[in-house]
């Protein structure tokens, strides 16, 4: 069962909420934290737990299913499909992380920020997120 | 969907619009203060279950199209239908199917909680006491102590409790959340999305934090210069917008090339332009090109381009 505290989503973006939570439950499976017959919480409960519109978790979990991440069990529980047995490859995963940094990357350049530059803070901020005591 | 569809199909086989199934629906509506006109042949339609979330600057006149809309205010044109009836001849079945928080309610400040609940009990067949329990604990409302000497927040959680209490299929709320700190206004939007999921309630609210909007509007209508500018899913929005920069010519060049909307232009230094388009619905959104710089938008964005 993945809990409902995995998911957050951030307003005031430009990535509608949908498409945030699509992401997440992508990542949750490439990165095999969420695996083959792992149950997802309902569209009630993520709607609750995230005070989001109950048709936002709908829309995402549909998407999901289409594209062959989620499965939709008897009833109404949506699990990861079958095929989700283990984490992706590195490569596959790191393919997630493009569309962030291809952003990151255009606002790198509005900034005319060297490359240098933009390099050392991603790897200082890769360093605090895992540990972030430093 | 309401007992008015029988009496409405016969002409709607012809009229496209107001469609009879909507929860609400206004057409060609005007209202004037004086020589300051309003609304201004204003057009809009919710349908059951939808959660639409109402945008305008200050003074666009929010609280005028509520108002309308619920029967409250004489329009000077056009006609408003709640539930297929007439908002100005509503019978009280459909009166007690709809849910209001006004932006402002100094009524019944001598009264205290307890009393004012129990006199609006008795004007509604149906009245959930344990729901109306439960909001009072769970939001820490003093049941008797006067309404005048609670808190501008309470007051407004009170109003909230009250046009929850009998389960309405319209609920209809007018900056609900203006005096409610983000804890308030975070228990605010879970209650609004158990009413979604529990009865299909059909919502319209107006409000300034776009955060809290953003969250539990699945549509957005932005009321501009009268009239509904625009009504679309909020996703959809965000998906099909963008913000395109560059040499003047260059973006208006672009913008033809792949068939966008103009929403809004402005005019920077040294020739160069910003201008705000959609694409159409099925089109990709291009990347950028030809010297034009090509953005994603967010919901303020979207805010400050479609109400002027």
């Amino acid at each position: 069962m993945t809990s409902v505290d995995l998911f957050s989503i951030a307003t005031g973006s430009s990535e509608p909420i949908y498409r945030q939570l699509v992401e997440q439950v992508r990542r949750f499976v490439a990165g095999g934290q969420a695996r083959a017959g792992d149950e997802l919480p309902s569209v009630r409960e993520l709607a609750q737990a995230l005070a989001v519109n109950p048709m936002t978790v709908s829309k995402a979990f549909s998407l999901l299913e289409a594209e062959g991440v989620l499965e939709r069990r008897r009833g109404l529980a949506m699990v990861v499909a079958t095929q989700h047995r283990r984490a992706q490859p590195a490569a596959e995963r790191a393919q997630l992380l493009r569309p962030t940094l291809e952003r990151a990357a255009r606002e790198a350049a509005q900034l005319e920020l060297p490359a240098a530059q933009a390099l050392s803070l991603f790897k200082k901020i890769l360093r605090e997120t895992q540990d972030p005591s430093t | 969907m309401s007992a008015g569809i029988s009496s409405s199909s016969a002409w709607a086989l012809h009229a496209p619009l107001p469609d009879p199934a909507a929860s609400v629906s206004l057409s060609g509506v005007r209202v004037a203060f004086g020589a300051q006109t309003v609304l201004d042949g204003l057009g809009w339609a919710l349908l059951p279950g939808q959660v639409v979330g109402l945008l305008g600057r200050n003074g666009a006149g929010k609280t005028t199209l509520l108002e309308s809309l619920l029967g409250l205010r004489e329009v000077d044109a056009g006609t408003v239908q709640l539930f297929g009836q007439p908002a100005a001849e509503l019978d009280d079945s459909a009166r007690a199917r709809i849910g209001y928080v006004p932006q402002q309610s100094d009524l019944f400040e001598w009264m205290t909680p307890a009393q004012m609940l129990g006199y609006f009990k008795s004007f509604y067949p149906r009245w959930n006491d344990a729901k109306v329990e439960g909001l009072l604990s769970k939001w820490d409302i003093a049941r008797d102590k006067p309404i005048g000497k609670l808190s501008g927040g309470q007051q407004q959680r009170l109003a909230i409790v009250r046009a929850l209490a009998h389960e309405p299929d319209l609920l209809v709320l007018d900056e609900p959340v203006a005096s409610l700190d983000p804890a308030g206004r975070r228990d605010f939007l879970r209650e609004l999305v158990d009413q979604v999921l529990n009865r299909g309630t059909t919502v319209v609210f107006s409000t300034h934090i776009l955060s809290d909007l953003e969250r539990v509007a699945f549509n957005v209508a932005f009321l501009s210069a009268g009239r509904i500018a625009l009504q679309a899913p909020l996703d959809e929005l965000l998906e099909t917008t963008r913000r395109l920069h560059g040499p003047a010519a260059a973006v208006q060049a672009f913008a033809a090339a792949h068939r966008m909307t103009e929403l809004r232009s402005t005019a920077l230094d040294a020739g160069r332009q910003q201008m705000l388009v959609r694409s159409a619905g099925d089109a990709s959104v291009p990347a950028a090109g030809g010297g034009v710089g090509v953005e994603p938008v967010s919901l303020e964005d979207l805010f400050m381009g479609l109400t002027q």
